[in-house]
């Protein structure tokens, strides 16, 4: 952890505003994260856990007027752009009024906030951060071939200004991608090419331009599961040799075991436990987070023919629902759900919400159970 | 690295197909026959133009008035002698220019309309909904006739309402387009590539989605052009005699149409049908065979 990360994150809070019920659904709610170079950092959490928003905050591409984005997401570009914070000066456009550490009301200059996410941002997307998505197929525009897609990004942000050399390096990185014929698929549209292949194109134009960072939100869903596995051998494979940095973004447990350095598990918002891969994701290790147990638990095993902790034939399951983002419970938000909760804990369970506290170096928990072994990390 | 290569289940799905050759018999000649009109069209503009013409389009024959087909004039003549097939030729100059600049008003202007609506949405869609409806209110003939009368029987002003209150119906159907295509994830993978707004409005989402539909919307307007043109030189107000246009050559050989001289106004008026015809056919089949596939 020496050499600076090259995307961190402080204390991210992504609100968004409903009018209908005139409250705000707290979709990222002080989330920290950091990346180091050359390091995968997987986030994982069930749908609605802020995940994808996360993500999507760092692009500044939180559609839906979202209320308020406050916090620091400081990246440091590859191309001596040095280390800056691509929230800076947003405030200056956002009145916020806060009761008893909660805010309350949002008066906002919403031309003028865009106009600044919009340059703050240029010559970051695509170029420096790229990002790939769930369902491949429909993020190609079906109209343009594959081909002149990639050339486009190969133009926007190489020096390539040449046709003909934007189309041999497209096909370069169709190939280092491993797409099938390569010069055959470069003619074609988006319709013609399964959505495995669709996906190689869009990893191929990510990382046409060479970027610092590669967001990758939820690359394997909308996949056939043979897909998926391939998919994921590709990108380990990309990792080992062009070692770009990764924010792999998922709900698949297995996809973040295969890839990830570090793993960040998300939940209503918030991380929940944060640390290096091998830690968080095996299983029985303690300490551990009472909701990375549950995920843990809740997964099938080949090994044991899909029934490790099956009871009564089934798998165990995370009781309850997911927490409302527009009602966040005072105390731990996992309370309702969690099965560790002991009578000693209890009342500070439902009271006071959990700091993340280190347990070892490098690995964090958000709980009270381990709230006695935290140290200063 | 062998065992990262794809597996035969990773393949396309299907070939290309050319959308002209996967397209029903009705449309092709559909497209065909308007494709034919609208050849005929600029060649004889081109040829009237020029001056190559089969006789002089103002030269009276004062021996032969109303004469039938035959005899050096191929579609007879007129009530002054003149040849109808030059006339008709010639006709082509009273709507062709003006039209154009008709299509090309109401696409810029539905087209910035359109995508302003469609884009931005809540209060901009909101004044193009009203827009569309303030001039769908308003009969079009009547407009045209109250500028006539405030400004001069010209047929570029006349166009020019034409072009504007075509506006709004390219406008909807743009903006309903762009509605539909924000859901897509392409158009934000275009943000995340770090492309600016207006390259991925103009290029990605009007040229490349919505080209076809400017396409068809420009045949229509020619058709709906040369439709307004000759009504209101049929009406008087338009292209005045002795410029000849379909829609006067049609008036003045009315007159004579119950003493059994039908050809000279049935010529033009076979004209007006067959190329107001073409072009609705020709939009028709492209927006079959352009639009239909691309929905889905």
């Amino acid at each position: 952890m020496t050499r600076p990360p090259v995307l961190e994150i402080r204390d991210l809070r992504t609100y968004f505003y409903s009018r209908a019920k005139a409250a705000f659904s707290r979709s990222v709610d002080g989330v920290s994260l950091a990346v180091a170079p050359g390091e995968t950092l997987g986030v994982v959490g069930e749908s609605g856990s802020g995940k994808s928003v996360t993500a999507l905050s760092i692009l500044g591409l939180v559609g839906g007027s979202p209320g308020v984005i406050t916090g620091a997401i400081e990246f440091a570009g590859g191309n001596g752009h040095g280390r800056r914070n691509l929230l800076a000066d947003l405030e200056r456009y956002v009145r916020v009024s806060e009761r008893d550490g909660r805010i309350v009301a949002v008066r906002k200059n919403e031309a003028g906030w865009r106009a600044r996410v919009e340059r703050s941002l240029t010559g970051v997307r695509g170029k420096e951060i790229a990002m790939i998505f769930q369902n491949p197929k429909s993020s190609l525009n079906p109209f343009v071939t594959v081909g002149q897609q990639i050339s486009e990004a190969i133009r926007l942000h190489t020096g390539v200004t040449n046709a003909s050399e934007a189309r041999e390096r497209a096909i370069g990185w169709l190939e280092r991608v491993h797409m099938d014929s390569p010069r055959l698929r470069f003619d074609q549209y988006p319709d013609g090419l399964s959505g495995g292949m669709c996906q190689r194109a869009m990893i191929a134009m990510a990382l046409a331009s060479r970027p610092s960072l590669l967001i990758a939100d939820e690359p394997t869903t909308g996949l056939d599961a043979t897909i998926q596995s391939r998919i994921v051998a590709l990108l380990a494979e990309l990792q080992s040799e062009v070692g770009v940095t990764t924010l792999l973004i998922t709900h698949d447990i297995r996809v973040v075991s295969r890839l990830a350095d570090t793993v960040a598990v998300m939940y209503g918002g918030t991380v929940m436990e944060h640390g290096p891969a091998r830690d968080v994701l095996a299983t029985g290790l303690e300490p551990k987070h009472p909701y990375t147990a549950a995920l843990l638990a809740s997964l099938p095993s080949a090994q044991n023919n899909g029934r490790r902790h099956a009871v009564d034939g089934r798998l165990p399951v995370i009781r309850g629902e997911a927490v409302d983002t527009m009602d966040v419970p005072r105390g731990c938000r996992f309370y309702a759900r969690c099965d560790r909760v002991t009578d000693a804990i209890r009342e500070r369970c439902q009271a006071q919400e959990p700091v993340l506290g280190a347990v070892a170096a490098g690995h964090r928990i958000r709980c009270h159970l381990h709230a006695g072994e935290t140290r200063p990390d | 690295m062998r065992r990262y290569r794809q597996a035969a289940g990773e393949v396309a799905e299907r070939p290309e197909r050319s959308r002209w050759r996967a397209a029903k018999l009705a449309d092709q000649l559909a497209v065909g026959y308007g494709l034919l009109v609208v050849g005929t069209v600029v060649i004889s503009y081109a040829s009237g133009a020029a001056g190559w013409l089969p006789d002089d389009p103002a030269r009276m024959d004062m021996a032969r008035l109303n004469a039938p087909p035959g005899g050096g004039h191929a579609l007879g003549t007129d009530f002054l002698g003149r040849d109808i097939l030059s006339r008709l030729i010639v006709g082509i100059q009273a709507y062709f220019l003006p039209g154009l600049l008709a299509v090309a008003i109401s696409l810029v202007l539905g087209a910035t309309l359109g995508v302003t609506a469609g884009y931005r949405g809540g209060r901009a869609e909101a004044l193009v909904t009203y827009l569309s409806n303030l001039v769908d209110a308003v009969p079009r003939l009547v407009l045209i006739l109250l500028v006539i009368a405030a400004f001069r029987a010209d047929i570029y002003y006349v166009m020019l309402v034409v072009g504007i209150t075509g506006a709004p119906a390219v406008a909807s159907i743009i903006a309903g387009k762009i509605q539909f295509l924000r859901t897509k994830n392409f158009i934000e993978a275009a943000h995340v590539l770090g492309l600016p707004t207006r390259v991925i409005v103009a290029k990605h989402i009007l040229w490349y989605n919505c080209a076809p539909l400017l396409i068809i919307q420009a045949t229509l307007g020619m058709g709906e052009a040369l439709l307004v043109e000759t009504s209101l030189s049929y009406l008087g107000f338009g292209v005045q005699e002795p410029t000849p246009s379909w829609g006067n050559m049609v008036q003045a050989g009315a007159n004579y149409f119950f003493h059994g001289k039908f050809w000279p106004s049935t010529a033009p008026a076979l004209a007006i049908l067959g190329t107001i015809l073409g072009f609705h056919l020709l939009g028709d089949g492209l927006n079959k065979i352009l639009e239909t596939k691309s929905a889905s």
